[in-house]
Protein backbone atom coordinates (compact mmCIF):
# COMPACT_ATOMS: atom_id res chain seq x y z
CA UNK A 1 0.00 0.00 0.00
CA UNK A 2 1.09 3.52 -0.88
CA UNK A 3 2.01 6.00 1.93
CA UNK A 4 1.65 2.81 4.75
CA UNK A 5 4.08 3.66 7.42
CA UNK A 6 7.55 1.49 7.36
CA UNK A 7 9.36 0.18 10.52
CA UNK A 8 13.20 -0.25 11.30
CA UNK A 9 11.86 -3.88 11.80
CA UNK A 10 10.47 -4.19 8.77
CA UNK A 11 14.15 -3.25 6.54
CA UNK A 12 16.98 -5.23 5.77
CA UNK A 13 20.67 -4.63 4.62
CA UNK A 14 20.59 -5.82 0.93
CA UNK A 15 16.75 -5.02 0.20
CA UNK A 16 15.88 -3.05 -2.27
CA UNK A 17 13.20 0.11 -2.66
CA UNK A 18 10.31 -0.13 -4.73
CA UNK A 19 11.18 1.28 -8.41
CA UNK A 20 9.75 4.88 -9.27
CA UNK A 21 9.28 6.03 -13.10
CA UNK A 22 9.08 9.32 -13.76
CA UNK A 23 8.53 10.85 -17.50
CA UNK A 24 8.71 10.90 -19.74
CA UNK A 25 10.17 14.45 -19.87
CA UNK A 26 8.13 17.23 -21.05
CA UNK A 27 9.57 21.20 -21.63
CA UNK A 28 6.35 22.20 -19.30
CA UNK A 29 7.38 20.23 -16.40
CA UNK A 30 11.04 22.19 -16.64
CA UNK A 31 8.79 25.37 -16.47
CA UNK A 32 7.05 24.19 -14.24
CA UNK A 33 9.82 23.38 -11.65
CA UNK A 34 11.78 26.55 -12.87
CA UNK A 35 8.86 29.20 -11.23
CA UNK A 36 8.39 26.14 -8.18
CA UNK A 37 12.05 26.26 -7.09
CA UNK A 38 12.92 30.04 -8.66
CA UNK A 39 15.92 28.70 -11.11
CA UNK A 40 15.08 30.29 -14.37
CA UNK A 41 18.45 29.51 -15.88
CA UNK A 42 17.46 29.55 -19.43
CA UNK A 43 19.35 26.58 -20.20
CA UNK A 44 16.34 24.81 -18.88
CA UNK A 45 14.38 26.45 -20.96
CA UNK A 46 15.49 28.13 -24.42
CA UNK A 47 16.74 25.69 -26.48
CA UNK A 48 18.74 28.50 -28.64
CA UNK A 49 20.43 29.41 -25.19
CA UNK A 50 21.41 26.22 -24.61
CA UNK A 51 23.15 25.25 -28.11
CA UNK A 52 24.82 28.08 -27.96
CA UNK A 53 26.32 27.12 -24.36
CA UNK A 54 27.62 24.16 -26.30
CA UNK A 55 24.65 21.77 -24.72
CA UNK A 56 23.71 20.61 -27.86
CA UNK A 57 19.73 21.44 -26.26
CA UNK A 58 17.47 22.25 -23.19
CA UNK A 59 18.24 19.46 -20.39
CA UNK A 60 16.33 19.25 -16.70
CA UNK A 61 17.18 20.75 -13.41
CA UNK A 62 19.75 18.58 -11.68
CA UNK A 63 17.54 19.15 -8.81
CA UNK A 64 13.65 17.98 -10.30
CA UNK A 65 15.87 14.32 -11.00
CA UNK A 66 17.27 15.05 -7.33
CA UNK A 67 13.49 15.30 -5.95
CA UNK A 68 12.45 12.31 -8.62
CA UNK A 69 14.62 10.15 -5.72
CA UNK A 70 13.52 12.23 -3.03
CA UNK A 71 9.69 10.83 -3.77
CA UNK A 72 10.97 7.09 -4.20
CA UNK A 73 12.36 7.53 -0.89
CA UNK A 74 9.05 9.15 0.72
CA UNK A 75 7.16 6.90 -1.08
CA UNK A 76 8.79 3.99 0.60
CA UNK A 77 9.93 5.19 3.88
CA UNK A 78 7.02 7.89 4.52
CA UNK A 79 6.99 11.79 4.26
CA UNK A 80 9.30 13.48 6.80
CA UNK A 81 11.74 10.65 7.02
CA UNK A 82 14.81 11.68 4.77
CA UNK A 83 17.42 12.76 7.24
CA UNK A 84 20.33 12.92 4.24
CA UNK A 85 20.51 13.03 0.76
CA UNK A 86 23.66 14.01 -1.14
CA UNK A 87 23.88 13.27 -4.91
CA UNK A 88 26.01 13.43 -7.70
CA UNK A 89 24.08 14.30 -11.24
CA UNK A 90 25.87 11.90 -13.11
CA UNK A 91 24.65 12.86 -16.86
CA UNK A 92 21.83 15.27 -18.12
CA UNK A 93 18.44 14.05 -18.54
CA UNK A 94 17.01 15.21 -21.71
CA UNK A 95 13.37 16.19 -22.61
CA UNK A 96 11.61 12.33 -23.37
CA UNK A 97 13.77 10.36 -21.23
CA UNK A 98 12.42 8.47 -18.76
CA UNK A 99 13.85 8.40 -15.42
CA UNK A 100 13.66 5.48 -13.04
CA UNK A 101 14.78 6.10 -9.39
CA UNK A 102 16.56 3.11 -7.78
CA UNK A 103 17.38 1.89 -3.76
CA UNK A 104 19.18 0.05 -2.20
CA UNK A 105 19.72 -0.74 1.37
CA UNK A 106 23.03 -1.10 2.79
CA UNK A 107 23.41 -0.57 6.22
CA UNK A 108 21.27 0.01 9.71
CA UNK A 109 21.63 1.46 12.82
CA UNK A 110 19.72 1.97 16.12
CA UNK A 111 20.91 4.66 18.81
CA UNK A 112 18.08 5.00 21.89
CA UNK A 113 15.13 5.34 20.13
CA UNK A 114 16.42 6.23 16.78
CA UNK A 115 16.68 4.27 13.63
CA UNK A 116 18.76 4.82 10.67
CA UNK A 117 19.08 3.20 7.33
CA UNK A 118 21.50 3.72 4.97
CA UNK A 119 20.45 3.54 1.45
CA UNK A 120 22.76 3.92 -2.11
CA UNK A 121 20.51 6.02 -4.45
CA UNK A 122 20.53 6.21 -8.10
CA UNK A 123 18.27 7.29 -11.23
CA UNK A 124 18.58 5.90 -14.82
CA UNK A 125 17.48 7.10 -17.74
CA UNK A 126 15.79 4.78 -20.32
CA UNK A 127 18.81 3.57 -21.77
CA UNK A 128 19.85 2.52 -18.07
CA UNK A 129 22.42 5.33 -18.12
CA UNK A 130 22.42 6.76 -14.24
CA UNK A 131 21.99 10.22 -14.24
CA UNK A 132 21.83 10.76 -10.50
CA UNK A 133 23.92 8.73 -7.84
CA UNK A 134 23.75 9.16 -3.96
CA UNK A 135 23.29 8.06 -0.65
CA UNK A 136 20.76 8.50 1.74
CA UNK A 137 19.71 7.88 5.30
CA UNK A 138 16.39 7.80 6.69
CA UNK A 139 14.77 7.47 10.20
CA UNK A 140 12.24 4.96 10.85
CA UNK A 141 10.03 4.59 13.84
CA UNK A 142 10.21 1.22 15.90
CA UNK A 143 7.62 -1.37 16.51
CA UNK A 144 8.74 -1.61 19.77
CA UNK B 1 41.85 30.49 -23.53
CA UNK B 2 40.58 28.54 -20.47
CA UNK B 3 39.29 30.50 -17.84
CA UNK B 4 40.59 30.43 -14.31
CA UNK B 5 38.20 30.62 -11.11
CA UNK B 6 39.44 33.14 -8.64
CA UNK B 7 40.08 31.19 -4.88
CA UNK B 8 39.79 34.29 -3.04
CA UNK B 9 36.39 34.06 -3.43
CA UNK B 10 36.90 30.23 -0.86
CA UNK B 11 35.52 31.48 2.24
CA UNK B 12 33.71 34.08 1.42
CA UNK B 13 30.17 34.62 3.35
CA UNK B 14 27.06 35.72 2.20
CA UNK B 15 24.36 38.19 4.21
CA UNK B 16 22.11 36.12 6.04
CA UNK B 17 19.00 35.82 4.57
CA UNK B 18 15.45 35.17 5.89
CA UNK B 19 12.93 33.15 4.37
CA UNK B 20 9.15 32.38 5.77
CA UNK B 21 7.83 29.11 3.92
CA UNK B 22 4.37 29.63 1.94
CA UNK B 23 1.84 26.83 2.36
CA UNK B 24 0.90 27.30 -0.79
CA UNK B 25 5.01 27.06 -2.34
CA UNK B 26 5.38 24.01 -0.30
CA UNK B 27 2.18 22.53 -2.24
CA UNK B 28 3.45 24.67 -5.48
CA UNK B 29 7.07 22.67 -5.34
CA UNK B 30 5.45 19.07 -4.99
CA UNK B 31 3.45 19.12 -7.46
CA UNK B 32 6.30 20.37 -10.01
CA UNK B 33 8.02 17.59 -9.35
CA UNK B 34 5.06 15.36 -9.63
CA UNK B 35 5.25 14.13 -5.67
CA UNK B 36 1.56 14.31 -4.84
CA UNK B 37 2.64 12.72 -1.10
CA UNK B 38 -0.73 13.49 0.92
CA UNK B 39 1.61 15.37 4.26
CA UNK B 40 3.10 17.49 1.51
CA UNK B 41 -0.38 18.59 -0.19
CA UNK B 42 -3.25 18.07 2.79
CA UNK B 43 -3.88 20.00 5.07
CA UNK B 44 -6.61 17.70 6.58
CA UNK B 45 -3.42 14.98 6.64
CA UNK B 46 -0.93 17.38 7.81
CA UNK B 47 -3.14 18.59 10.61
CA UNK B 48 -3.26 14.84 11.78
CA UNK B 49 0.27 14.08 11.65
CA UNK B 50 2.94 14.07 14.29
CA UNK B 51 4.38 17.43 12.57
CA UNK B 52 0.80 19.06 12.90
CA UNK B 53 0.69 20.58 10.10
CA UNK B 54 1.71 19.52 6.62
CA UNK B 55 5.84 19.64 5.48
CA UNK B 56 7.90 19.89 2.91
CA UNK B 57 9.32 17.10 0.73
CA UNK B 58 13.51 17.16 1.25
CA UNK B 59 15.12 18.83 -1.50
CA UNK B 60 12.56 22.22 -0.33
CA UNK B 61 15.23 24.50 0.58
CA UNK B 62 16.40 24.33 -2.66
CA UNK B 63 13.69 27.00 -3.06
CA UNK B 64 15.31 29.39 -0.15
CA UNK B 65 16.98 32.09 -2.51
CA UNK B 66 18.22 35.29 -1.12
CA UNK B 67 15.92 37.67 -3.52
CA UNK B 68 18.27 40.60 -3.32
CA UNK B 69 21.36 38.57 -3.94
CA UNK B 70 22.90 38.97 -7.56
CA UNK B 71 24.12 35.79 -9.09
CA UNK B 72 25.39 37.22 -12.39
CA UNK B 73 27.22 39.19 -9.75
CA UNK B 74 28.86 36.37 -7.91
CA UNK B 75 29.44 34.39 -10.73
CA UNK B 76 31.32 37.55 -12.40
CA UNK B 77 33.06 37.48 -9.20
CA UNK B 78 34.06 33.99 -9.54
CA UNK B 79 35.34 34.69 -13.10
CA UNK B 80 32.34 32.84 -15.18
CA UNK B 81 28.80 33.07 -16.26
CA UNK B 82 25.46 31.42 -15.95
CA UNK B 83 26.07 29.66 -19.55
CA UNK B 84 29.68 27.91 -17.96
CA UNK B 85 27.45 26.53 -14.79
CA UNK B 86 26.05 23.34 -14.12
CA UNK B 87 25.23 21.86 -10.75
CA UNK B 88 27.55 19.10 -9.92
CA UNK B 89 26.17 17.41 -6.77
CA UNK B 90 23.87 18.55 -4.06
CA UNK B 91 23.76 17.30 -0.41
CA UNK B 92 20.90 18.31 2.28
CA UNK B 93 20.88 16.98 5.58
CA UNK B 94 17.94 17.77 7.61
CA UNK B 95 17.06 17.70 11.39
CA UNK B 96 12.97 18.01 11.00
CA UNK B 97 11.06 18.65 8.25
CA UNK B 98 10.20 22.42 6.96
CA UNK B 99 6.71 23.63 7.51
CA UNK B 100 5.00 26.56 6.46
CA UNK B 101 4.29 29.97 8.49
CA UNK B 102 7.93 28.98 9.77
CA UNK B 103 10.47 31.64 9.31
CA UNK B 104 13.99 30.49 8.76
CA UNK B 105 17.54 32.11 8.78
CA UNK B 106 19.94 31.21 5.91
CA UNK B 107 24.05 31.36 6.57
CA UNK B 108 25.93 30.33 2.69
CA UNK B 109 28.94 30.35 2.42
CA UNK B 110 31.55 29.59 -0.75
CA UNK B 111 33.92 26.51 1.64
CA UNK B 112 36.11 25.13 -1.43
CA UNK B 113 37.34 25.46 -5.39
CA UNK B 114 39.36 22.74 -6.72
CA UNK B 115 39.78 21.58 -10.04
CA UNK B 116 39.93 18.75 -11.89
CA UNK B 117 40.16 17.38 -15.92
CA UNK B 118 37.57 15.45 -16.92
CA UNK B 119 36.41 13.59 -20.14
CA UNK B 120 35.26 16.90 -21.51
CA UNK B 121 38.38 18.98 -20.53
CA UNK B 122 39.25 21.18 -17.52
CA UNK B 123 36.58 21.97 -15.05
CA UNK B 124 36.32 24.07 -12.11
CA UNK B 125 34.11 23.17 -8.87
CA UNK B 126 32.63 25.51 -6.53
CA UNK B 127 31.12 23.88 -3.16
CA UNK B 128 28.67 26.22 -1.23
CA UNK B 129 27.53 25.47 1.94
CA UNK B 130 24.38 26.96 3.56
CA UNK B 131 22.89 26.85 7.55
CA UNK B 132 19.33 26.91 7.82
CA UNK B 133 18.37 28.08 11.53
CA UNK B 134 15.02 28.18 12.82
CA UNK B 135 13.30 31.08 15.48
CA UNK B 136 14.53 29.72 18.39
CA UNK B 137 18.09 29.60 16.49
CA UNK B 138 18.72 25.91 16.47
CA UNK B 139 20.07 24.47 13.34
CA UNK B 140 17.50 22.63 11.62
CA UNK B 141 19.35 21.80 8.35
CA UNK B 142 22.15 22.08 5.67
CA UNK B 143 22.64 22.68 2.09
CA UNK B 144 25.93 21.78 0.42
CA UNK B 145 25.73 22.40 -3.75
CA UNK B 146 28.97 21.85 -5.88
CA UNK B 147 28.50 23.97 -8.87
CA UNK B 148 30.62 23.00 -11.89
CA UNK B 149 32.42 25.78 -13.87
CA UNK B 150 33.57 24.38 -17.80
CA UNK B 151 36.78 26.30 -17.87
Amino acid sequence: MKYATLYAEDVDIGDELPSLVKGPIQQIQLTRYAGASGDFNPIHQDDEFAKAAGMGGVFAHGMLSMGFVAQALSDWAGAGRVRKLGVRFAALVRLKDVVTCRGRIVGTSSKDDTHLVEVEVWAENQHGEKVVTGHATVALPSRG
Amino acid sequence: MPITLDRAVVGKAFPPYAVTVERGKIKEFARAVGDLNPFYLDDRVGAASEWGDIIAPPTFATTFRDDSLDYTAFLRELGTDISRVLHGEQEFELHQPLQPGRTYLCRAKVVDIYEKTGKSGPMGFVVRETTITDADNEIVGTMRAVTVVRL
